[in-house]
């Protein structure tokens, strides 16, 4: 298991390698001159140079290129041109109503997901049609519109109120969870309807198999049958795609916690885009990369727990 | 020249993967033409297409219009969808809307693919160090979420339709290239692709003319795909703020002013919101609707198994239970009924009896119908067949028509099964000591450690060494023959009085053959039970059983005592076997065989099975079929002295 962590850990370097690389050139990328991209038309030359100089664009790229990767390893993304308050504190201010959100949305997406998956393969016809006609509205529901639905019919029409507000969990672990219940369900429908496809589609496959004969011919209750033993096989092909279900989730949560006013990392990245404060975006952009690297290397360790095949021997 | 190359290009290719081009995509539209759903969502997009073009026509309202005298008012005639906080009819509002939903949905997609093909197809058929280093840079949208990828985009970039475009673009450019490289390396591996080389066609000229068209069809399917999830995107990105200025009739746009006024007008959140969805959903279906008609269909969940209530033939029912059989199928006939309707019988009218600690063998060919008499015989028969009459006695009791809850004390204890291929028959994602447990805990009621002794007791039996170590082994760190033991451990749990190896040394090397079956008649001795051994093999027939069965085309053809089958057979199939067996002396230097082949399952005639291949067929042997007398199941078998004839 060592051996296989390591090596997937070797494996994302490069990759948050190419993610700094792109970050750090995202600036380079700005047409014409971005610090008057940034100031807008009326800016006044001292401002530019100004702007420039905090930039670093007054240096040679591979110069700043050097410092840019020495600062970042050492936490420090630059200081925002809005608050002058340091990036990386600015971002991981945000990060726990993002990591609630998301983590709230994976827990809505994998029970709801699992359990229709799990149903429409075991019950076919009626049933199995009603669910894959769910699946593809779900599909295609936005998250944010969903969310705007369920505060509809939950804040304003019913009136209660507390259950959209936002509550740190290191305040009070019951309001937090109070506050995370329909922001996590506008969430997590979509990768919900994601993770029943693929759910169906394995858990038809897996009680196909020839293992499923063995057991039922021992005599092990058919319910047993699927519940341990197809399910958890059925679960390989799905683990296996989570990565992509977490990174949709992920975006989708800066948009639904527009809803529901969550202090997250969406709010502020729109705010930084709209201002072009790009030590922020550039800053963002990264810590949420390794957010990403970090969670698919801990999706490939549950898939070596699952799966025996793929552990080094 | 060029003749010779579209020659070889159309030899090397079989017709099934030919591109799907031409002929291929007319077939392909067809199928959608069949399918109502992709085909009401293909009229919806028409449709949307049409209200876009002909937006100003069907708007009521100019959607820039503000009127401060009608704001935030619901439906009315005047306003058949309302109006938002500046007055604006929202009806005009959504029409004009879709034209920017379209717009963004075909040039953001556009843009995906001219970049993302192109790379695609470069990297897979380029190959080596390209493709290694391409690969790795495509692997960064792991790394990095599609709508922040469009927020850099449009902090880069600004606001307005082609950034917009551009920032939806590039978030699903590298899907696009990842799929035309895995379709350009496949492509690449093809055998007509060499012949296209040697006939001196160009790189460029290869991949545009021939990768391209088989990437048509994923292509398109994708890109289907995209389109739906661009409008999603788009939307974000307008109810953010980011996209198109606030005036915009865009429907990102309208549910920000709807979220901003969900206190007041709740309705405005639902126009927009439903023209979404159903456009979403849309272009999701027609997607689907294509990838099944290029072939890619869904596979359907299996039925559960239907109840085995057979229609008892009423012979069958009053002729009492041999007081020495262990088993007795009596009468079995199993049908498939293929979806399309019809019945086609694959066993029929078979009875066979198996006494307490016999070992009988079946020996049919594939496709005798021996392996669905055995999932008869357990209840296990496949989806959409049936045991469409006969009846099957355990001990003496009735075990056709039981609920799955009183067949499972019968399956393990009573019958079990050790199946041909053990690296499938055993769950991959389990370890074998939980595997084995769960007979004894169904059976038994075991507690998990007692199991867990237990298990490492019957390993040990059944030759696996270190049985304690190995129980947290998985499947695939068996060998076949290693494997094929622990399922037999699996099959001897519950101590069943009944063993049933279906082909169960078939799939192992001779040796190994040789080992488990003198373990399996060990076992018999030790455990006192009886044996069904189904094989296509004579040699083990001969090594193993004391009774046998022949099968041939769904029914019994003989049975008999091992050594008079070997010595005498009776019927004609047995006699034709065992000349042709291999093994036997081979007198003129070539290999016997019986001429012609056994007739499939749906084409057997009403007469003898065999009567077409059979060297002393006469007229009567085909007009009615031939009732299995005194075990045989010949016309003649009192007239025939057949020795083995070679």
């Amino acid at each position: 298991m060592k051996k296989l962590i390591a090596y997937r850990l070797v494996l994302a370097l490069p990759q948050l390698a190419l993610v700094s690389l792109l970050v750090f050139s995202l600036t380079y990328l700005i047409p014409g001159s971005p610090a008057a991209a940034i100031l807008g038309v009326r800016a006044t030359p001292e401002a530019i140079a100004q702007v420039e100089e905090r930039l670093g664009l007054d240096q040679p790229a591979l110069q700043r290129l050097g410092e840019w990767f020495a600062n970042a390893l050492g936490g420090d993304l630059g200081v925002s041109f809005a608050s002058s308050l340091p990036v990386t504190d600015v971002i991981l201010d945000r990060m726990p109503a993002t990591l609630s959100l998301v983590l709230g949305g994976i827990v809505v997406a994998l029970v709801f997901g699992v359990a229709m998956g799990v149903l429409a393969a075991t019950r076919p016809g009626a049933t199995d049609r009603a669910i894959a006609g769910a699946t593809s509205v779900g599909l295609a529901v936005p998250e944010f519109w969903f969310g705007l639905v369920l505060s509809l019919l939950f804040a304003v029409q019913l009136g209660w109120a507390p259950i959209v507000a936002y509550t740190p969990f290191t305040e009070d672990p019951a309001g937090w969870l109070q506050g995370m219940i329909l922001p996590s369900l506008s969430l997590g429908i979509g990768a919900g309807a994601l993770i029943a496809r693929q759910t169906r589609a394995a858990m038809t496959e897996a009680l196909a198999a020839p293992y499923i004969d063995t057991l039922t011919a021992a005599g092990v209750p058919h319910r047993r049958i699927v519940l341990r033993y197809a399910l958890k096989n059925a679960m390989v092909p799905v683990l296996a795609s989570t990565g992509l279900t977490l990174r949709i989730l992920i975006g989708s949560s800066f948009v639904v916690e527009q809803i529901f006013a969550f202090p997250g990392l969406g709010h502020l990245l729109l705010t930084s885009v709209i201002g072009k404060d790009f030590p922020v975006i550039q800053g963002g952009v990264l810590l949420i990369a390794c957010l990403v690297i970090a969670m698919n290397l801990l999706i490939d360790v549950s898939y070596g727990l699952l799966n025996p095949k793929v552990r080094p021997q | 020249m060029s003749e010779t190359v579209s020659k070889t290009r159309k030899a090397a290719v079989p017709a099934a993967e030919r591109p799907a081009g031409g002929s291929g995509a007319a077939r392909a539209f067809g199928r959608v033409r069949r399918r109502p759903v992709a085909l009401a969502a293909v009229v919806f997009l028409l449709l949307l297409l049409a209200a876009a073009v002909f937006a100003p026509l069907l708007a009521p309202y100019d959607p820039r219009e503000q009127n401060y005298s009608s704001v935030l008012s619901g439906p009315s005639a005047e306003h058949l969808l309302g109006t938002d906080e500046l007055g604006r009819d929202t009806l005009s509002r959504l029409v004009h809307g879709i034209r920017i939903a379209l717009l963004v949905a075909f040039g953001s997609v556009g843009v995906a693919m001219v970049i993302g093909v192109p790379i695609g197809l470069l990297l897979g058929y380029r190959g080596g160090w390209w493709d290694r280093l391409g690969s790795r840079a495509l692997d960064i949208s792991d790394a990095l979420p599609g709508l922040l990828v469009g927020f850099a985009v449009i902090a880069i970039l600004g606001r307005g339709l082609l950034e917009l475009m551009l920032a939806i673009g590039f978030i699903f450019c590298m899907s696009f290239a990842r799929m035309t490289r895995a379709v350009a390396l496949a492509e690449r591996e093809k055998v007509y692709l060499d012949a296209a080389k040697v006939a001196g066609l160009r790189t460029p000229e290869i991949l545009f003319r021939q990768v391209l068209p088989n990437l048509t069809g994923p292509l398109v399917v994708q890109a289907a795909v995209f389109m739906g999830s661009a409008i999603g995107v788009e939307a974000a990105l307008s109810f953010l703020g980011l996209g198109l200025d606030a005036e915009e009739p865009t429907w990102g746009g309208m549910l920000s002013v709807a979220a901003d006024e969900q206190a007041r007008q709740p309705f405005l959140a639902f126009p927009p919101g439903l023209a979404i969805i159903l456009s979403v959903l849309a272009f999701n279906l027609v997607s689907d609707g294509i990838s099944d008609a290029l072939g890619g269909a869904r596979r359907k969940p299996a039925k559960r198994r239907a109840r085995l209530g057979a229609k008892r033939t009423a012979e069958a029912a009053v002729v009492p239970a041999e007081p020495d059989a262990l088993l007795e199928v009596r009468g079995v006939t199993v049908e498939l009924e293929p979806p399309g309707g019809g019945r086609v019988p694959l066993v029929q009218d078979v009875s066979l009896t198996i006494g307490r600690g016999e070992v009988v063998g079946l020996l049919g060919e594939s496709g005798s119908g021996k392996s669905m008499l055995a999932r008869a015989v357990l209840g296990l028969l496949p989806p959409a067949t049936r045991l469409a009459s006969g009846t099957v006695l355990l001990d003496g009791r009735e075990i056709t028509g039981l609920s799955e809850r009183e067949l499972r004390a019968v399956r393990g204890r009573g019958i079990s099964v050790v199946f041909q291929d053990p690296m499938t028959a055993l769950s991959p994602v389990h370890t074998i000591g939980r595997q084995l447990s769960e007979p004894l805990r169904a059976h038994f009621g075991m507690s998990k450690a007692a199991a867990r002794k237990r298990a490492a007791e019957l390993l040990r039996r059944v030759g696996v060494e270190n049985p304690e170590s190995r129980l947290d082994d998985y499947p695939h760190q068996f060998s076949g023959g290693m494997a094929q033991r622990v399922a037999i451990a699996l099959a001897l749990a519950a101590e069943p009085r009944l063993l049933i190896a279906d082909e169960a040394t078939s799939a192992l090397d001779v040796t190994t053959q040789s080992q488990v079956l003198d373990l399996l008649l060990e076992l018999r001795d030790e455990f006192d039970m009886a044996v069904l051994l189904i094989t296509h093999d004579l040699g083990v027939v001969a090594e193993t059983c004391d009774r046998t069965a022949v099968m041939y085309a769904g029914q019994i053809v003989e049975v008999s005592d091992v050594r008079a089958l070997f010595d005498r057979p009776r019927h004609p199939y047995t006699a034709a076997l065992l000349a042709a067996d291999p093994s036997g002396e081979v007198t003129d230097g070539r290999l016997p065989t019986i001429p012609g082949g056994v007739p499939l399952a749906g084409e057997w005639p009403s007469g003898c099975h065999f009567a077409n291949r059979c060297a002393f067929s006469q007229e009567g042997c085909v007009a009615h079929p031939i009732p299995l007398a005194d075990q045989v199941r010949c016309l003649r078998s009192a007239d025939l002295t057949l020795g083995v004839v070679k």
